[in-house]
């Protein structure tokens, strides 16, 4: 097969953080090319850089493309607009469709209505979205609904739909970011077939997935990043899962090494038949002094525990107790006074008051701490939040300054000191150190393992397998929406939990649409 | 934001709002104190060309006139803190005086007590207001605009569609007559709730949740605050400073008529927004006092100055004031996007031609 694009010498360097390094890439016509590696391997990033959103580091990285031109083109690396412009179309994780409008109407944000004298003329914009939807083998979506109603799957086939419009005749490339991530079984299936129809009409496809045994059924070819660096691409006939799962995690195995002391013998969390969200259905105790770390993809439920656990989202029935206390469904309140704290994984949407101070972001869940009579200290609160800000060394101009003047590290560090100033029995952390650097990193994790040998219970829910491993003295993989695994003592590393979260996965499509 | 053009972007996750370095507007202090450089303004050129300006006349005059539009603009000012608004504070103001007036005149009631009862039927209304934001899950805006359709409309019923008049005893009327110094005594009641909401608000938790609230709802509701409750009890609060307002107009004017509280949403709103662009760069209580009383000063000296068909001066002087205070506040968050080209020159040597890009 003749190539349709060649990436070579990427390279995206981020403060603090090597996401590609001299990454070379050859995608070849009319295969679907899997993209597969740990997060934090440069998979995401790579694809960002292919869609615009990231500039490459330094001048070396280039890319050639060879869709319009068989002695190949160059295409500028970072410039999302030339790459649409020459036929490489993105369908990213969240779909990116305007839930309230309908499928006719998202198809025309993308490629402009068809008009007749300045007018819509809607009858021409249903046919041509039937058509688009019934090339893909959709052709059970009502494209005169809001996109808000349609089943997940449906929603999937408007993307594509939507992706393809407009070069439904030209041989070239679709990237494929994590498509499955919430669908069920029975859509996966679907999915995949209109991936087989598009290949058959000459379309190459990069896909990237955790699933791999999604990769193995779809896939030609399969590349695998590693901290940056392509470290294998082969045929798929030519590997097994063992020997993927091998090139993804490498043979360095790192072992757990939490500094967190034996676990004492009271649970402070005791977690029953949790149902809500995607969980089907989870129990959960966590002892005084033990870290316990969630693991999963995205899908498997490993997202919504700690949000149903903190009552940031509703759960549907199970009862959550904290400290001894059954805390109220959807109550965060209820969980700070049961002596619970947490930290959010979406730090800027649920986490700072982003004009307020550090000093204010750092008391909001006890600003009467410091209050005489009815009136606030602001001395004494000042010195209060100070402490603080010194002890987990937050970097600010003043303590008086906006939190959203801080780096992502360091208002990181404000929401930690927010949590521990309540002195948690328990510590519930949902991606404590997404987005942050790696300096910063290692500071909040030596703040995890204090904690637990202050004899707090905490829960750690992450992605990155290598946190869990440093942090965890205890992991629970989950899948489908249950804990399916339990890994302690040696089983703590990098290789296991890998193995444990992507094993072949059985979808039995039980959580179903919407 | 604009400094260095810094080849590596900041980290994918971070959300970063560098410190920019200081523009001139920032160093002058026009972006926090400019309705102070204003008033400031007003006094000097009208105290030189309009001789009866800087007259204890003149100054007392605009102190009393403003008392109560300031009491209305408090009455806005606590709801929008906690992000949440309240248009029905005008007709709210409206019901306060039509339920005293038409009470004085239909009963024989002792006109405190036709005061007290005025006051717990707006509290009564806002709390209706409050469950319609908070559970029924309207939107605020909409929520006290449609409130005050039917307060409109409960305004015409109480009184008859007629204007009321002359139905306040004396001694009702004498809390608007009596002077402390040269200014009416409801002048320091509006200052005096002034005082308190400013303790409450900046000095207490209960106004740290308040403006969290405002800042960010859903972290609120995930720092333990009952947002809900909290924004339920400030339209309670905003009916209640409304119902004192109107109680002041009784005092002073003695009249209900169908147009009276409309009229001050405006000017109240205005202030409020104009004195969210000063001291602080959010909504607070002498920001708000002291925008006000630089517009009233300004709109006097122009009356002085123009001494026929004067009435234009206030809505458009109100009008543009905001638009200029606001955007000269908003200049720091504008963020100055550079011409991109289409590689960093230190770079094109090694870079593959670009004109396959250009189309």
């Amino acid at each position: 097969m003749p190539a349709l694009l060649k990436i070579e010498h990427l390279s995206k360097v981020f403060p603090g953080q090597v996401a590609l390094d001299d990454v070379d890439l050859t995608i070849e016509a009319g295969t679907t090319h899997a993209l597969v590696g740990q997060n934090g391997s440069g998979k995401s990033t790579l694809i960002k850089i292919l869609a615009g959103y990231h500039q490459p580091t330094g001048s070396e990285g280039r890319a050639t493309y060879y869709g319009n031109d068989p002695a190949g083109e160059p295409l500028e690396l970072g410039d999302g607009r030339a790459a649409e412009r020459d036929g490489v179309r993105f369908v990213h994780q969240d779909l990116g469709l305007v839930e309230a409008l309908t499928t006719v109407e998202n198809l025309a944000l993308g490629d402009g209505f068809t008009t007749r004298f300045g007018k819509i003329n809607w009858r021409a914009n249903v046919v041509r979205a039937r058509r688009a939807l019934a090339a893909i083998g959709f052709e059970s979506v009502d494209v005169k609904l809001p996109v808000g109603t349609l089943a997940p799957a449906q929603k999937t086939g408007v993307a594509l739909a939507r992706a393809l419009l407009g070069w439904e005749h030209d041989a070239h490339l679709l990237v494929l970011d994590e498509p499955t991530a919430s669908l069920p079984a029975r859509d996966v299936r679907h999915l995949f077939e209109a991936i087989r129809r598009l290949k058959e009409r000459g379309v190459a496809i990069l896909y990237v997935s955790h699933h791999l045994d999604e990769v193995f059924e779809i896939a030609d070819e399969v590349s695998v990043l590693r901290d940056g660096r392509r470290i294998a691409t082969e045929r798929v006939e030519s590997l097994d899962h063992d020997r993927l799962i091998e090139l993804m995690i490498g043979h360095k195995i790192v072992q757990g090494r939490s500094g967190a002391g034996p676990a004492g013998d009271e649970v402070l969390v005791d977690v029953r038949a949790l149902h809500g969200a995607n969980l089907h259905g989870v129990d959960l105790q966590v002892r005084a002094g033990e870290v316990v770390g969630v693991a999963g993809i995205t899908g498997s439920g490993r997202e919504s525990l700690l949000p149903l656990l903190t009552g940031q989202v509703p759960s549907s029935s199970g009862s959550v107790e904290i400290n001894g206390h059954f805390v109220d469904n959807y109550s965060p309140g209820d969980v700070l006074r049961a002596g619970g704290a947490f930290v959010t994984a979406d730090r800027k949407g649920l986490g700072v008051f982003a004009l307020m101070s550090v000093v204010d972001n750092t008391t909001i869940c006890d600003v009467g701490r410091n209050a005489r009579h009815g009136r606030l200290d602001k001395r004494a609160e000042r010195a209060d939040a100070g402490a603080w800000i010194d002890r987990l060394s937050v970097k600010t101009a003043t303590p008086q300054a906006p939190i959203g003047t801080l780096s992502g590290g360091n208002q990181q560090k404000v929401l930690f000191a927010r949590g521990l100033r309540l002195e948690p029995q328990v510590l519930m952390l949902d991606e404590p150190t997404q987005g942050i650097d790696v300096g910063a990193k290692e500071e909040i994790h030596l703040l995890i393992d204090r904690s637990a040998n202050e004899g707090a219970a905490v829960v750690v829910a992450s992605t990155d397998t290598d946190e869990l491993v440093r942090v965890a003295t205890r992991v629970v993989v989950m899948r489908n929406g249950h804990i399916v695994t339990e890994l302690e003592g040696d089983a703590i590393n990098s290789v296991e939990i890998e193995r444990a979260q992507l094993a072949i996965t059985d979808r039995t499509g039980e959580n179903s649409s919407t | 934001m604009t400094t260095t053009s810094d080849p590596v972007r900041s980290e994918p996750d971070a959300f970063e709002l560098a410190l920019p370095s200081k523009t001139w507007v920032q160093k002058s202090g026009l972006d926090k104190y400019s309705a102070l450089y204003l008033w400031a303004g007003f006094m000097i050129v009208f105290s030189l060309t309009q001789p009866q300006f800087l007259t204890w006349t003149s100054i007392s005059l605009v102190l009393t006139e403003k008392a109560i539009v300031a009491l209305l603009a408090l009455a806005f000012l606590v709801p929008l803190i906690s992000d949440t608004f309240d248009l029905s504070i005008g007709m709210m103001m409206g019901f306060s005086i039509a339920i005293t007036t038409a009470l004085a005149q239909n009963t024989g009631n002792p006109q405190a007590l036709n005061a007290v009862i005025a006051v717990l039927a707006c509290a009564a209304v806002g709390f209706v207001s409050g469950f319609i934001v908070v559970k029924l899950r309207v939107n605020s805006f909409i929520a006290t605009l449609g409130m005050s359709q039917v307060l409109a409309a409960a305004n015409i019923l109480i009184s008859g569609n007629r204007t009321i008049n002359g139905v306040l005893s004396d001694a009702y009327r004498d809390f608007g007559r009596t002077k402390l110094l040269g200014l009416p005594l409801y002048f320091y009641f509006v200052m005096l709730i002034a005082l308190i909401l400013w303790f409450v608000l900046e000095q207490t938790p209960l106004g740290r949740y308040l403006f969290a609230t405002g800042g960010n709802t859903d972290a609120a509701r995930l720092s333990g605050l009952r947002t809900d409750m909290l924004q339920w009890g400030t339209l309670v609060a905003s009916a209640v400073l409304a119902s004192i307002a109107g109680l002041i107009h009784t005092w002073k004017v003695g009249t209900y008529s169908s147009s009276i509280g409309p009229g001050f949403l405006f000017p109240a709103i205005a202030a409020v927004f104009f004195g969210a662009s000063q001291l602080k760069g959010r909504p607070n209580v002498w920001g708000t006092l002291i925008a006000l009383y630089a517009l009233a000063f300004g709109v006097k000296g122009l009356q002085l100055t123009f001494t026929t068909g004067t009435a234009w001066i206030e809505p458009l002087f109100e009008g543009v004031s905001l638009l200029i205070a606001v955007a000269l506040a908003s200049r720091q968050g504008i963020i100055k996007v550079p011409k991109r080209r289409k590689r960093d020159d230190a770079s094109t040597s090694a870079a593959p031609p670009g004109e396959a890009a250009t189309a």
